[in-house]
């Protein structure tokens, strides 16, 4: 054993062990609340490529790197301070030759007969950090990847309706016969041209909305709404799908005048999404209903079908963007991208509240709208 | 919507006396870094603790980007707390960041303060021609980096954790114990805010006295520093403790708490 390493044997009470601490392979190093090194041991020297003896009564803060000073006085000390303990915490150490040491650190305070102490341990994590740097660049990079997605979803969407629009309207024009008369056959061509482009411009808000979703752009506006009056806006627009589609809808009774927390039109978005799913995934004879209830805080929307249920392994991905279950089972499905239910739920979100499904493949599925009650 | 300033803030009033004594935490913390200090002034004045919008047990759900993007909105945390318990004739006792905020509030509202006690002020902590703050830009950019690393293994997955269930604030607990603050955005904001400030032409115009409790050997707010807001921030007294690191209040509160006695019974000496 070479000369003790101790600042005062009595302050740190592993006298007897200091051999058996110098040979461990972790560095450990124990100072005062203000800092102050009583002790620390040859790994941790070893490391740093100093003679722990000139460590001793110096200060933790000078084996630091400066980021790590400022860590260690705004949270690594508040922390053992107010808790007594701290885990995990990454530090940069500096080494004599001025080089960067990364460790993981565990530290414990202890006062024993009014003297404090901070013990730390201290393990190198080289190849860990250069794996951890990694993960932290891709996870930066693909955060990054996901931003510039989403504007370039939300411009090609904006930068689209334009023109859409504009086909849109020509046709009207050509309708109404203002470039001369048309006939039934040009008439109906006309027509299928503003229904598709309709049916672009939908598609097209959708993208807008969830690019805005992502962005955390979305806006809701927070009123107390009649849920029976937008059920009733949403049922006029939808009655015609079901009758198309030979799918019985009703409407359960449920208790009258209830009113949530959110936005009508967006509380009306969810509920023309979640009919219209149900109207093109439900088999003709089946039937759509839907009820609710409120537990006093929340108020419950549940749109239950009798349709082919989602597969409990697939439960998890419906909500997710550009995933459609039914895709390859139901060629009305086609009509969409997958963003509907996304949107949905973000929207649900946004209004402080949720969407949730329950299903069981052959008997249908259910999917509850929880909002705040007003 | 009336905004619950005292829920949001998780505002704590306690204490036997009349004069409002507020205690404003620092960047990384939150209202319990103060409890080595309370103790010794609740039974003269009326103890006021809270925590900013997005650090302890504050409600993360009035957190906006813009607001807190700039110092200001923190000190209008700090004005809220106030106007929402009418105080006037307060003590503010401000650590870090937040010594600079109490001095920024009490400009703007001057009546509602009686005096400040900041600890461990700087008004701008890169160095700059003439000024020495004590970091370059680059030791800012590595303190981020080590709050990024050390905030993956806790707040990562905590956080949208947290977001998903606001009726499990056990979560937030578990966070606001191990950090301080409960999402790691808002800390790398409350940072960046925090650490590339300059608030050094704020200083002057002060109307409302002031006590500097510098620690030697604080790297965060150097000697150069202290001495520097005590030029420059009218009607204030320096005193260099004994007590070294950056908070004196929870390492050295016996120290701390003697210096603000001496100051507030005016026996105060300046260094």
């Amino acid at each position: 054993m070479g000369k003790p390493t101790l600042l005062d044997e009595g302050d740190v009470g592993h006298a007897a062990t200091p051999d058996l601490l110098d040979r461990a392979p972790c560095g450990f190093i124990s100072f005062r609340d203000d800092g102050t090194i009583i002790y620390a041991n040859a790994t941790l020297g070893h490391l740093l490529g100093v003679d722990v003896r000139d460590l001793v009564g110096e200060s933790f803060e000078k084996i630091l790197s400066v980021p790590a000073r400022i860590f260690y006085q705004t949270h690594f000390f508040p922390l053992i301070k107010l808790h007594g303990r701290a885990e995990e915490i990454y530090l940069t150490l500096r080494a004599h030759s001025g080089a960067a040491v990364h460790v993981l650190a565990n530290a414990v305070r202890s006062e024993v007969a009014g003297t404090v102490r901070i013990d730390c341990v201290m393990l190198r994590i080289h190849e860990r950090q250069k794996y951890e740097q990694e993960l932290l660049a891709a996870k930066k990079t693909a955060e990054a990847a996901n931003a510039s997605k989403m504007r370039f979803l939300s411009m090609v969407s904006h930068d689209l309706r334009t023109p859409l629009g504009a086909i849109s309207g020509y046709a009207d024009v050509l309708l109404l016969g203002a470039r001369g008369e048309v006939n039934e056959a040009q008439a109906q061509d006309l027509r299928r041209i503003k229904e598709v482009s309709r049916f672009l411009l939908g598609l097209l808000d959708d993208i807008l909305t969830f690019a805005r979703a992502e962005a955390g752009a979305l806006t809701v506006s927070r009123e107390n709404v009649g849920l029976e009056r937008v059920l009733e806006r949403v049922e006029a627009i939808v009655a015609e799908q079901f009758e198309k589609a030979g799918v019985a809808y009703t409407r359960e009774p449920g208790p009258v005048g209830m009113t949530v927390c959110g936005d009508a039109d967006r509380l009306q978005q969810i509920l023309l999404n979640l009919l219209g799913n149900a109207s093109k995934f439900t088999p003709s004879g089946g039937q759509v209903s839907v009820r609710w209830s409120t537990d006093g805080q929340q108020v419950h929307i549940a749109v239950a079908d009798t349709g082919r249920g989602i597969p409990e392994e697939l439960l998890s991905q419906i909500f997710e963007p550009f995933v459609q279950v039914n895709r390859e089972i139901d060629a009305r499905a086609h009509k969409g991208i997958g963003l509907g239910l996304a949107i949905s739920r973000e929207l649900a979100r946004a209004m402080g509240g949720d969407i949730t499904v329950q299903s069981a493949v052959g008997q249908g599925s259910t999917f509850i709208v929880a909002l705040p009650a007003a | 919507m009336v905004v619950d300033v005292l829920k949001r803030n998780n505002v704590k009033v306690f204490g036997r006396g009349t004069q409002p004594m507020v205690f404003a935490h620092g960047f990384g913390c939150d209202q319990n870094m103060w409890r080595f200090i309370t103790p010794a002034f609740e039974n003269d004045y009326r103890i006021v603790l809270f925590d900013y919008v997005g650090s302890g047990h504050s409600d993360l759900r009035a957190y906006d980007r813009t607001r807190y993007g700039t110092l200001g909105g923190y000190v209008e945390d700090l004005l809220d707390v106030c106007r929402a318990l009418e105080l006037r004739d307060a003590i503010v006792v401000g650590h870090s960041v937040s010594a600079i905020v109490a001095v920024l509030a009490a400009k703007r509202e001057p009546h509602r303060f009686a005096q400040l006690v900041l600890i461990g002020p700087s008004p701008r902590y890169i160095n700059d021609t003439d000024y020495v703050g004590g970091f370059d830009r680059e030791d800012i950019d590595g303190l981020l980096e080590t709050m990024e690393k050390n905030y993956i293994g806790w707040a990562n997955y905590l956080a949208p954790a947290i977001m998903a269930n606001p009726d499990r604030p056990e979560l937030a607990t578990e966070l606001a114990e191990s950090f301080c603050s409960t999402d790691p955005v808002i800390a790398r904001r409350f940072a960046e805010v925090t650490f590339l400030s300059d608030n050094r032409d704020d200083l002057s115009g002060a109307t409302v006295p002031s006590l500097i409790l510098q620690c030697s050997a604080d790297i965060i707010a150097p000697v150069e520093v202290g001495e520097y807001v005590h030029r420059h921030l009218p009607l204030s007294t320096l005193r260099v403790m004994r007590a070294t690191g950056h908070c004196p209040h929870m390492s050295h509160p016996e120290e701390t708490i003697r210096e603000m006695r001496e100051y507030l019974s005016g026996k105060t000496h300046a260094a």
